[in-house]
């Protein structure tokens, strides 16, 4: 990845920080607010391979981590698991096809809900997974499909920098070299 | 795909684990926690008036989702409000919004169980930051002498504990989150314990031995026994309903907070930090 997509995906990921903090927390649904930090990884391992994928599943855990009270690390660990899982379990599918990203942002944002609860018990956050998930995994899927297209639009502004990587991002996600 | 790529593909993927691992594990160690704390602290410092100016600017964003969210019953209610506008034109120099926010104030204001505890008051800034835990964050920190550990009360009794302290900002789990334990003390000096069950579930009490005499509406105060992390006296839980079943070595009870968890725009923070 060059430096300028590094840096974009650095200003994106603050720009869903600052999203995430101020306009979406308010929207809550049977107490649950929508979660737009496991579509970051998600569009990212789409667009660029589950290397990358799990990159910016990392750093952008991290960042949310700072903010959240669970666990320090907890969302890195999970963004990065997440980004490399998506990236690997789509590369045979035509990256081009309608229903990619909102099936993707669908059984991503569940998954990753679901593995953030369970680790959070196992590092002793027994409140992790008193949470009413029919609920959760309801909200959480509902807005993951809503707000993938828009956040998959910011992810390839940053990631397809050149205008020589823009087939390479479509074809061949993993063959790119990004990083 | 060659092997070689895939190769570093799971090295990467190895390296961000074991990192992540490291990471979570500085940050439950008692003695290192303070690094983490530290680097948490002085990021919510630079973004905490940063978020501040942006929801100034983008509240009125927020509040049209929160509008179409709820669409349905915010229609209702306007159904509601349409009926009573009349007699809301003749009470309408009590109900601004300064009024408003200053009854939530003054509701804090002599709070009967304080005593002479010393006490902040702090507005809350945001709640629930994450769906997996009951917390607010509220306006004030260690440069207001907020510490971790330190009881928030709001009006009618005990609302949580600080349990994440910033130079200007705080982290407060509610009583109701899942992690909460409160010790308390109720009826005829008998002990126990309140325990937050997540937003799924009423809060209850637990330790409390079977056929304990109790009355629904019995109020459970904060206990000093056991060196409590609370000042005693303060209003936790009111008792909702109770049992004991058959060869059960505790009672089963469930409990309401006493405090209105409902308004929390403001909250008062106890100076009092537990006896060494």
């Amino acid at each position: 990845m060059s430096t300028r997509a590094a840096l974009r995906v650095v200003l994106v990921v603050f720009v869903a920080l600052v999203a995430q903090s101020t306009v979406i927390l308010p929207v809550r649904i049977g107490g649950v607010h929508p979660d737009i930090l496991w579509l970051l990884p998600i569009t990212g391992s789409l667009l660029a391979g589950p290397e990358t994928g799990a990159l910016i599943g990392f750093w952008s855990g991290l960042a949310f981590d700072l903010v959240l009270p669970t666990p320090f690390g907890l969302s890195a660990l999970v963004g990065s698991a997440l980004g490399y899982v998506m990236g690997s379990a789509t590369q045979a599918v035509d990256n081009r096809a309608v229903w990619l990203r909102p099936v993707a942002a669908l059984v991503g944002g569940v998954g990753a809900d679901m593995l953030f609860a369970v680790l959070g018990a196992v590092f002793g956050q027994q409140q992790m997974v008193q949470v009413n998930f029919l609920t959760l995994f309801a909200v959480v899927a509902v807005s993951s499909v809503i707000l993938v297209l828009p956040v998959n639009r910011l992810m390839r502004w940053a990631l397809v920098v050149d205008s020589n990587r823009r087939s390479l991002v479509s074809a061949q996600p993993a063959e790119s070299g990004l990083w | 795909m060659p092997k070689p790529r895939r190769s570093r593909r799971t090295l990467t993927l190895v390296v961000l684990v074991v990192v992540s691992l490291s990471v979570i594990s500085l940050d439950l160690n008692g003695r290192t926690h303070q690094l983490t704390s530290g680097v948490k602290s002085v990021a919510n410092s630079i973004f905490s008036p940063l978020r501040s100016g942006v929801v100034d600017i983008l509240s009125p964003i927020g509040n049209f989702l929160a509008g179409a969210v709820h669409y349905g019953s915010l229609q209702a209610e306007n159904e509601k409000l349409r009926a009573t506008v009349g007699q809301l034109r003749t009470e309408q120099a009590e109900k601004g919004y300064e009024k408003t926010q200053l009854r939530a104030l003054t509701s804090l204001e002599n709070l009967p169980f304080l005593g002479s505890l010393p006490a902040v008051t702090a507005q809350t800034q945001e709640v629930s930051t994450s769906n997996f835990t009951m917390t607010i964050t509220i306006g004030k920190g260690r440069a207001d002498g907020v510490d971790v550990g330190m009881p928030v009360v709001g009006a009618g009794g005990l609302v949580g504990q600080v349990i994440q302290s910033f130079h200007h900002t705080a982290v407060v789990q509610l009583i109701t989150d899942g992690e909460s334990k409160v010790a308390v003390v109720f009826g005829n000096n008998i002990t126990g314990t309140v325990d937050g069950q997540g937003p799924a579930h009423d809060m209850s009490a637990d330790l409390v031995p079977p056929q304990t005499p109790l009355h629904n509406g019995e109020i459970m105060f904060s206990s000093s026994l056991n060196g409590a992390s609370l000042p005693p006296g303060i209003p936790v839980a009111r008792v909702n309903s109770f049992r004991t079943s058959a060869g059960a070595s505790q009672a089963t009870i469930s409990v309401t907070p006493e405090a209105d968890m409902s308004h929390l725009e403001y909250v008062n923070v106890v100076l009092w930090e537990p006896p060494a």
